[in-house]
């Protein structure tokens, strides 16, 4: 069982626990086709890849976004999630190590209750930039009032 | 180039049952070991009915049912000259195994910019998904880019 993270724990500026993914591999990007659905060939047929200019075949960003979001769920339980959107930015290729940071933004109260909004990156081992994007979660508080 | 036209144009539903193997696939080919997605006493204790999709689950419905492929032959955009460019959840309760899911698709803008390496259409869309007690579940607006 987890233990509960409450609004007021956490700071603007605060970093969400970064993750380091196991490098990408190929094997993971049919498995990942499979299971998404996704069978573009670009992911999967490296002679695909070399017709398209890409160089090889490249890794599903959405692959990528649900690294970001096992980064968010490791650190806020799933249910307080809200919102969570990204912008694709690079290609992310087998062997490459993908490391999620992530930081808090804004605190927010309102009518709804409390909660933050984070800002969120994926990027490989030579620091290229692969997901910026962000994500709001509800969080429980403290005080009653 | 994506027929502009089909701004505002709306899809016939799609209709998903959700299963429990689709959602331990999922996470397991990301990698993400929560017990939450595999295991359902782990999910109970940490106060869930059942385990729960992942965050990004909700691509597989999307690519299983081939509504994204649907609406790139309707806007006529070059399956080939694609990328993604944004993609955008909002959750507004959980989804769990065994609910069914309808998703309405609707184009919400086609705009022409033009880049660094020529022109481009941004083509953004938005499914909102309901469930069996036609309740909204999540709502995703992909952003697709095509180089024209």
């Amino acid at each position: 069982m987890r233990k509960e993270i409450y609004f007021e724990d956490l700071d603007i500026g605060e970093e969400m626990p970064s993750l380091v993914k196991d490098p990408v591999e190929r094997v993971q990007l049919v498995r990942y086709a499979g299971a998404s659905g996704d069978f573009n060939p670009l992911h999967t047929d490296p002679e695909v890849g070399r017709q398209a200019g890409t160089g090889g075949v490249i890794a599903h960003g959405m692959l990528i976004m649900g690294f970001v979001g096992q980064a968010i769920t490791n650190w806020i339980p799933n249910k307080y999630l809200k919102k969570f959107g990204v912008r694709f930015v690079g290609m992310t290729r087998p062997g490459d190590i993908v490391t999620i940071t992530g930081k808090v933004r804004e605190k927010k109260e309102d009518g709804d209750g409390k909660g933050i909004v984070c800002d969120v990156e994926a990027r490989n081992q030579a620091g290229t930039l692969l997901i910026s994007g962000s994500f709001e979660a509800a969080l429980p508080s403290r005080s009653l009032t | 180039m994506a027929d502009k036209s089909g701004i505002g144009r709306e899809y016939p539903p799609i209709k998903w049952e959700v299963e429990r193997g689709k959602i331990r696939e999922l996470v397991q080919a990301i990698g993400d070991g929560n017990p939450i997605y595999v295991d359902k006493e782990a999910a109970m204790e940490e106060g869930y009915k059942d385990i729960i999709a992942s965050p990004t689950f909700i691509t597989v419905p999307l690519m299983w049912t081939g509504i994204g492929m649907t609406v790139i032959k309707d806007l006529k955009i070059n399956y080939g000259k694609i990328l993604h460019g944004e993609e955008r959840y909002e959750y507004y309760q959980e989804i769990y195994p065994g609910d069914i899911l309808t998703g309405r698709t609707k184009i919400i803008n086609i705009q022409t910019k033009s880049g660094k390496s020529g022109d481009m259409d941004i083509i953004t869309r938005e499914i909102l998904y309901t469930n069996q007690r036609n309740e909204p579940v999540l709502k995703a607006t992909t952003v697709t880019v095509e180089r024209v």
